[in-house]
């Protein structure tokens, strides 16, 4: 119970005004966390493909340029990969899952026709393509993982942080305000029960000094109707 | 920067100069013995062969697998170089039109590292000093400091002619296709240019540079065919070859089965049966290159038999000998990466 509680009508209107808001406000986080859990197995689902993928791709590409190292000499495959300066362009933009912000990752210009990879076509090999060609594959679905990763995190941050307002909404300021609830009705009972004794010890005074006055009085009728007959 | 022969031709020396040299290539015991080796076995094993003084003489610079490719090329490059100071007249001239596919690749080099901003030292240690361009005119290629300047430094070789036009294009597109394509071209349609003489081995000779002529625009067309990418035929086509016309490979670009079906028609398509039928099936294109390599290594060993005064059995020794660079670096860069012995056989290609 918090210690500045006013165990005052005012006070008892405004709590019930704030448990009525909280208990609206933790439906509906719990609502939300639901949803976006359920988004979240979907995305994790999403993510262990892409994540199965760039592992394929990686090693797919990995062998490949070793092939070409081989093949080819590192002179050569590092004199193709020089012959391009251009790098792929990547645009990011955001979309809204449930209020929260997760980035779209757009990419051009990744997967390149031969003409377009910097090197001559008459003096390289199919070596060289195929490398090139297994490094753009692996540059797309890294692009992708990390769309689908970072919108995960994000995910998984929104969802710790509604659970996290869900269960202070349930296990602290709804017990909280229920408590100085409850402790403000047992107060503002009490005080109506000590104001009505009070109220009834006041009448039963009052009845009391009514019922002296009216002895007196009596007593002074009395003795004036004595003092006349005398 | 271009040598001119001053003697006769003088197959006679030069073949049996060659014919030493061949003895001392690796055999498939050597190749053997190497893939059952680590990268620093080879190392070893290669300082107690003839690369020695080149092993020797870049262990300071290089070290590892590195070490073996650059003592490799190197060794590659004296080789060849011992090839043009030997030879004399006509001989000479045939050697230096074949070799020259190094300076294409020099050139290319120095475009390439001009182009990604490397230093003139990093330009240099990737040249191989095998063809006519001598090691000043190298100097001040890879010290050009633009690709305009060494275009026009290349002026007056036997790229000058088409490098003003790539180089437009170049500066139109900001890619080096143009550039290095240009290159390339030259260098094969120069092969057959200068080759002149209606004897046999002369004959042979000729067939044999059609044949790789042939063998590079069908490799070409058929990774372009895989690409996808909509090229103009003139910019890669070399002529001079026999299995295209670049009308067909205008059309038979654009369908792979007709390709493969035109291939396997053609002269060649007996030599080429086997990885046809594999690229049928196979997406990949490197089994058919093998088959091509191999194809073309046998033609000119065959060649080699049949001519041995001539320029066929030098031409033998010198794709032998590029095969054998290859094939050992092969080795030691598939040792590297951790690949088994059975897929590092499968890479080399030994006739």
């Amino acid at each position: 119970m918090a210690k500045d509680v006013k165990p005052t009508r005012k006070e008892l209107m405004q709590i019930e005004d704030r448990i009525e808001l909280s208990e609206r406000g933790h439906d509906t986080l719990e609502q939300k966390r639901d949803g976006l859990i359920m988004e979240f197995m979907d995305i994790l689902d999403q993510a262990q493909d892409v994540r199965e993928n760039v592992e394929g791709n990686y090693e797919t590409a990995q062998k490949k340029i070793d092939m070409a190292r081989a093949m080819e000499g590192d002179v050569s495959v590092r004199g193709a990969a020089a012959a391009l300066k251009e790098h792929p362009e990547i645009t990011t933009e955001s979309h809204n899952i449930m209020g929260v912000v997760v980035p779209q990752i757009e990419s051009s210009k990744v997967q390149k026709s031969l003409d377009e990879r910097g090197y001559g076509v008459v003096g390289t090999s199919a070596r060289i393509d195929e490398a090139a060609e297994a490094y753009e594959e692996l540059l797309d679905s890294i692009i992708l993982a990390a769309e689908v990763e970072t919108a995960m995190k994000k995910m998984l941050d929104e969802i710790e942080k509604t659970k996290r307002r869900v269960n202070a909404l349930e296990f602290k300021l709804l017990p909280e305000l229920y408590t100085n609830q409850e402790y403000i009705e047992q107060k503002l009972e009490e005080q109506e029960r000590e104001e009505i004794f009070r109220m009834k010890k006041i009448k039963a005074k009052k009845e009391e000094e009514e019922a002296e006055d009216r002895a007196t009085e009596e007593a002074e009728a009395e003795q004036d109707r004595l003092t006349a007959d005398d | 920067m271009v040598r001119v022969s001053a003697t006769g031709s003088n197959p006679e020396y030069v073949n049996s100069r060659v014919r030493a040299r061949r003895a001392k290539l690796f055999d498939d015991e050597d190749y053997r013995k190497l893939v059952r080796m680590g990268p620093s076995e080879i190392a070893r094993f290669m300082e107690e062969t003839e690369y020695e003084s080149e092993v020797n003489a870049l262990g300071s610079r290089h070290s590892g697998v590195d070490l073996i490719e650059y003592a490799l090329t190197r060794n590659m490059a004296k080789h060849f170089d011992d090839l043009l100071r030997w030879s004399g007249g006509e001989m000479y001239d045939r050697i230096a039109s074949y070799l020259r596919k190094f300076d294409a690749w020099n050139a290319k080099t120095t475009f390439r590292g001009l182009y990604s901003g490397a230093s003139a030292e990093e330009i240099e240690t990737d040249y191989i000093r095998a063809g006519e361009f001598d090691d000043r005119f190298l100097e001040r290629l890879a010290n050009a400091g633009t690709i305009e300047d060494a275009v026009e430094l290349l002026d007056g070789t036997l790229f000058g002619e088409s490098l003003p036009a790539a180089f437009e294009e170049y500066e139109e597109t900001g890619v080096l296709v143009p550039l290095e394509n240009a290159v390339d071209r030259a260098f094969y349609e120069n092969l057959l240019g200068g080759v002149s003489g209606s004897d046999e081995p002369t004959k042979l000779y000729v067939e044999f540079l059609q044949a790789e002529i042939d063998f590079r625009n069908a490799r070409n067309a058929l990774r372009l065919a895989r690409s996808g990418a909509d090229m103009d035929p003139s910019e890669y086509y070399i002529e001079g070859g026999e299995l295209f016309t670049p009308n067909e490979l205008v059309r038979l670009v654009g369908n792979r089965d007709q390709l493969v079906t035109h291939i396997r028609d053609s002269k060649y398509g007996d030599e080429l049966s086997n990885a046809l039928d594999e690229l049928e099936t196979a997406d990949s294109l490197i089994g058919f290159e093998h088959a091509l390599d191999r194809a073309l290594l046998e033609y000119s060993r065959g060649l080699s038999s049949r001519f041995p005064i001539s320029i066929c059995p030098v031409l033998g020794y010198v794709l032998a000998k590029e095969r054998e660079v290859e094939n050992i670096r092969a080795v030691a860069r598939g040792k590297e990466a951790g690949l088994s012995e059975e897929e590092i056989n499968e890479e080399l290609v030994i006739v």
